[in-house]
Order: structure tokens, then C-alpha cells, then sequence
């Protein structure tokens, strides 16, 4: 009971906290600004377009709070540490099993999880890709042979929608709160940290398992992961001026976009 | 007169003839000019008529070939990016050439297609207006370079995965282009946006999976400006530059 109030509370701080937490600089002041100033602009060979004015100059700028930003920066300085020193090592292993068979244990673990699309899908009302995400998991399950492979993508082409409980809050209105980089589990949100929470009750591992074998499938499904990703952190090391900036905000327009959709 | 007529195959292949410019799926295959389809539906009618299909398949792959080193001005967005992505591959198949030489050309084709004063001006936004003209040209110069060290080696590491262009919407003198590439085991969508320079669509931003590459970097630059100005910008810019020209070496922590 006292956990349901707490929960509830940090929602409500979270749903007031949401008009401040993404600041748009009103396209109002950008605009005029951009327009009054192309005007003398012009002259001076500048070859701003008309057209992309408003684009480049009036589009509002995804401003993310990060009022933890010292705390975030060690997080994340020890989330490098711990993928550099631990998962990679584990995952460069992991890479002596063929492909395909990773293939199929990813596919394996994304298709035990579909019951966090469907509630989070239909939680959302969009009751269609709630019941194509069912059929998805039906048809892999069976056909797919326990999930380790995926007819309903190759075969059926029933669309996938991958949605989780911060999507969900964010469909509602719930701004994403301070941003946040949580250990192991990465860049996140005061939402999505919730959400990330809510799911882990919807999703159905902890209940087939227990305990050590628990922990063994999450990290089997984790270094899987890694080992099927081509560097992709290793190229946001390298180019970026600043990674910790370029990850703040990639995270918050991909949530974004994954919100809209 | 037979080139003119869209076959009943031609539709059921979504194959896009400019002419006809409508804007359906497009599987392109493995780049180059003619797609597994086109081959495909060639080989399937060879029995029945073959040299009349035959003629039509040559006499449409020329045009078609024509259409796409022309960069055919009457082609839109969608054919203009399809035919530099097609170009840019042709050169990634050409092992004759060195990777000097390589490098060289896809950077012409980039050059021809990107426009990276757009994209410069998109991402230092409210800035740009407050630098003088001779810094601004110092930051495009930089801005270009940078982008380049930083993609050239992702091009080169392209194998064969497939290349689908989904759709293009117009809207006056702009334009989106949306594409994917699939891989074994990812589908990524990556997005274009396009400006008209007469007749010449041109991309100032690219989203890969909704992230916007111009938003990314206006956010991380402005963060930077704000803390050590537009001079440490470009000194941390030229470091970068530095540190990514040196010889590859493992990366780690």
C-alpha cells in the first residue's frame, strides 16, 4: 500500500515536473527572430533558404533538463569502465558461436517478452498492433519453434510495436523528468526509470525462473546482445566531442520518436 | 514506343520508372543498376518471346542507367538520393581502384549531394548569425571533415545488406525521403531531408531511427559553445579531426 502511494506520488511530481522538464524555446520568438534578421541577412551573402529557415534557425530545440548532471557523468564514466572491462571481453567471447544460432537466442528473448508490447500496446489503445504483437508471438512460438525464429517477420509480415511502460507514460502526457544514466541499464529517464520498473513485472522471466538461473538468462540475453552489436558504442566514443552529451540527447529524440509512433 | 509502356511485371515489382512518378516500396537489391527483380522477371518471361522481352530489358536497363549517372533532373528526391547511394556503391564494389583513389570519389559523390553549409548552419542555429563570415567558413570546413572521418569508415564496412527506399514526401521546396537498411538481424530507418536548389535536391539532415543528426549536434555544440565558446569549439573540433586521422588503433577504454 505504501509502495502504491510513493509510486503515485513520484507520477504526479513527474506529470508537473514534464512541462519543465523538455523547455521548447517557443517557435514564436524563434521565428520572428529568424524571419527580422533574414530580411537584413540577405544582403550579405549569407544564402540562408527561405525555405529552411524555419528548419534550421525556428525549430525548437530538444532541451533536456539534467539537474544530476555531475552524478550522471560518473554513472556514466563507470558504465564505460564496466562495458569496456566486463561485457565486451564476455561478448568478443560469445562471438566464437556462429551467427544465426545468436540470431535466434535474441530472437528467443525478445519473443518471451511480448507480453510488456501487448499490456504497454493496449495500455495506449492502439488495440491493433496489441492484437499483431499477440499474433506475433503466437505464430513465432509456435512455428518459430519457441521463438528461436521469426516467421511472423519473414513469412506473415505482421508489424512489430515495441512499446514499454515509459512509452506509455509518455503517451499520457507525463513529461520524461530529469535525465538520467542508471548503472548497467544506461541512459534513462525519471519516466522511463518507472516504466523500465513496471515492466519488469509484466515481463515473464522472473516468473519461469529463479534466482541464479534468473540472473544466468538476463545476462546470457545481455551479452547476446552485445556480441550482435557492431561497435556501436566504440563509434560514439570516437567521433563524438562529448559522448555523454551526444547519448543525452540521441536518447531523448529516440524516445521521443518512439512516443509519437 | 515499348520502353514507354509500363508492363503489368513493372507495377507488380514496384519497380519506380520516373516517368510515372509515383512513390511505392522499392526493393533495390544489392545496388548496382539492375535489382534481383529486374533479373528476376527477366529470366521468368525468357521462354515466351524472349527476344522481344530481351530487347525491352536492354533497352530499359540503358534507360534506366542513363536516367541514374544523369542524375536525371526529372527524377525527385527519392531517384536523386536512390542514384547517388547507387554511385556510392558501384565505387565500394571497385576493388581495382585504391582506397585512396575510393575515398576520393565517394567524397566527390557526398560533396555532390550534401549540402554541408545547410547542415553547419542547422546545427550552430542561433549562432551562426553571431560569427563572422571567415569563421563561419572555418567551421564548415571542419564540420565536413569531421563528418566525414566519422562516416567514411562506416561506409566502408557496407557488405551487401539491403538498401529499401519506403517512400519520398514533397512539400514545396522541401523533401523527406524515408529508406531502411536491413541487416541479419536489424532493421534501421534512416531518414533524408532534402532542399530544392533548382532542380538539384540537395540533403541537409539525415534521422537515423528518429535521431536527427543536425538536433544531435546542435545540442551537443551548443552545450560546448556555451561552456568554452565558439574558439574552443573549433579547437576541440580540430583535436577530434587529429585524433581520428591517426592510423585506426583498437579501441578501448
Amino acid at each position: 500500500m505504501r509502495d502504491l502511494l510513493l509510486g503515485l506520488a513520484l507520477l504526479l511530481t513527474l506529470s508537473t515536473q514534464g512541462s519543465l522538464a523538455i523547455a521548447e524555446e517557443t517557435t514564436a520568438v524563434g521565428g520572428a527572430e529568424a524571419s527580422g534578421v533574414a530580411a537584413v541577412e540577405a544582403g550579405d551573402g549569407n544564402e540562408v533558404d527561405a525555405d529552411l529557415d524555419a528548419d534550421l534557425f525556428g525549430e525548437p530545440e530538444l532541451v533536456v533538463a539534467d539537474p544530476f548532471e555531475g552524478m550522471n557523468r560518473a554513472v556514466f564514466a563507470f558504465n564505460d569502465k564496466l562495458y569496456f572491462y566486463v561485457l565486451k571481453p564476455v561478448a568478443r567471447v560469445f562471438r566464437i558461436v556462429p551467427e544465426p544460432v545468436r540470431v535466434s537466442v535474441g530472437n528467443f528473448f525478445s519473443n518471451l517478452a511480448a507480453p510488456v508490447r501487448v499490456v504497454n500496446n493496449t495500455l495506449q489503445g492502439k488495440i491493433g498492433p496489441a492484437g499483431g504483437e499477440l499474433m506475433r508471438f503466437i505464430v513465432n512460438s509456435t512455428v518459430g519453434i519457441g521463438g528461436l525464429f521469426d516467421p511472423a517477420t519473414r513469412y506473415a509480415a505482421i508489424p512489430k510495436s515495441n512499446e514499454d511502460f515509459g512509452q506509455t507514460l509518455g503517451r499520457y502526457g507525463i513529461g520524461s523528468g530529469p535525465y538520467l544514466v542508471l548503472p548497467l541499464v544506461g541512459p534513462s529517464s525519471a519516466r522511463d526509470g518507472v516504466g523500465w520498473a513496471v515492466d519488469l513485472f509484466l515481463d515473464p522471466l522472473p516468473y519461469l525462473t529463479s534466482g541464479v538461473e534468473y540472473w544466468a538468462a538476463k545476462g546470457t540475453s545481455t551479452v547476446n546482445t552485445v556480441s550482435l552489436d557492431k561497435d556501436t558504442y566504440e563509434g560514439i566514443k570516437r567521433d563524438a566531442l562529448d559522448p555523454y552529451l551526444f547519448v543525452r540527447n540521441a536518447y531523448a529524440q529516440h524516445r521521443t520518436g518512439k512516443i509519437e509512433r | 514506343m515499348l520502353v514507354l509502356k509500363a508492363t503489368r511485371n513493372d507495377r507488380r515489382h514496384g519497380r519506380r520508372l520516373g516517368f510515372l512518378r509515383s512513390s511505392g516500396v522499392t526493393s533495390v537489391g544489392r545496388g548496382g543498376l539492375i535489382s534481383p527483380s529486374a533479373a528476376r522477371w527477366h529470366g521468368r518471361v525468357t521462354g515466351r518471346g524472349a527476344a522481344i522481352t530481351s530487347l525491352v530489358s536492354l533497352l530499359m536497363t540503358v534507360w534506366l542507367a542513363s536516367g541514374a549517372t544523369a542524375g536525371a533532373a526529372s527524377a525527385g528526391p527519392l531517384g536523386q538520393v536512390q542514384a547517388t547511394v547507387d554511385a556510392i556503391l558501384v565505387v565500394l564494389k571497385d576493388h581495382q581502384q585504391e582506397a585512396q583513389a575510393r575515398r576520393a570519389a565517394i567524397r566527390k559523390l557526398v560533396h555532390g549531394r550534401f549540402d554541408f553549409r545547410a547542415m553547419s548552419q542547422g546545427t550552430l542555429a542561433t549562432h551562426w548569425r553571431k560569427v563572422s563570415e571567415a569563421e563561419r567558413d572555418q567551421f564548415v570546413e571542419l564540420f565536413a571533415d569531421l563528418l566525414e572521418a566519422s562516416y567514411m569508415a562506416k561506409i566502408e564496412t557496407y557488405t551487401d545488406e539491403r538498401i529499401e527506399y519506403v517512400k519520398e514526401r514533397i512539400d514545396g521546396a522541401k523533401a523527406t525521403v524515408d529508406t531502411r537498411i536491413v541487416t541479419q538481424s536489424v532493421e534501421i530507418p534512416i531518414q533524408y531531408k532534402l532542399v530544392d536548389r533548382a532542380g538539384d535536391w540537395r540533403v541537409y539532415d539525415v534521422a537515423i531511427e528518429d535521431v536527427s543528426l543536425v538536433r544531435n549536434y546542435r545540442s551537443t555544440y551548443g552545450e560546448i559553445l556555451r561552456r568554452d565558446g565558439f574558439d574552443g569549439l573549433l579547437e576541440q573540433m580540430r583535436t577530434k579531426l587529429a585524433e581520428l586521422k591517426k592510423p585506426a588503433e583498437d579501441s578501448g577504454p
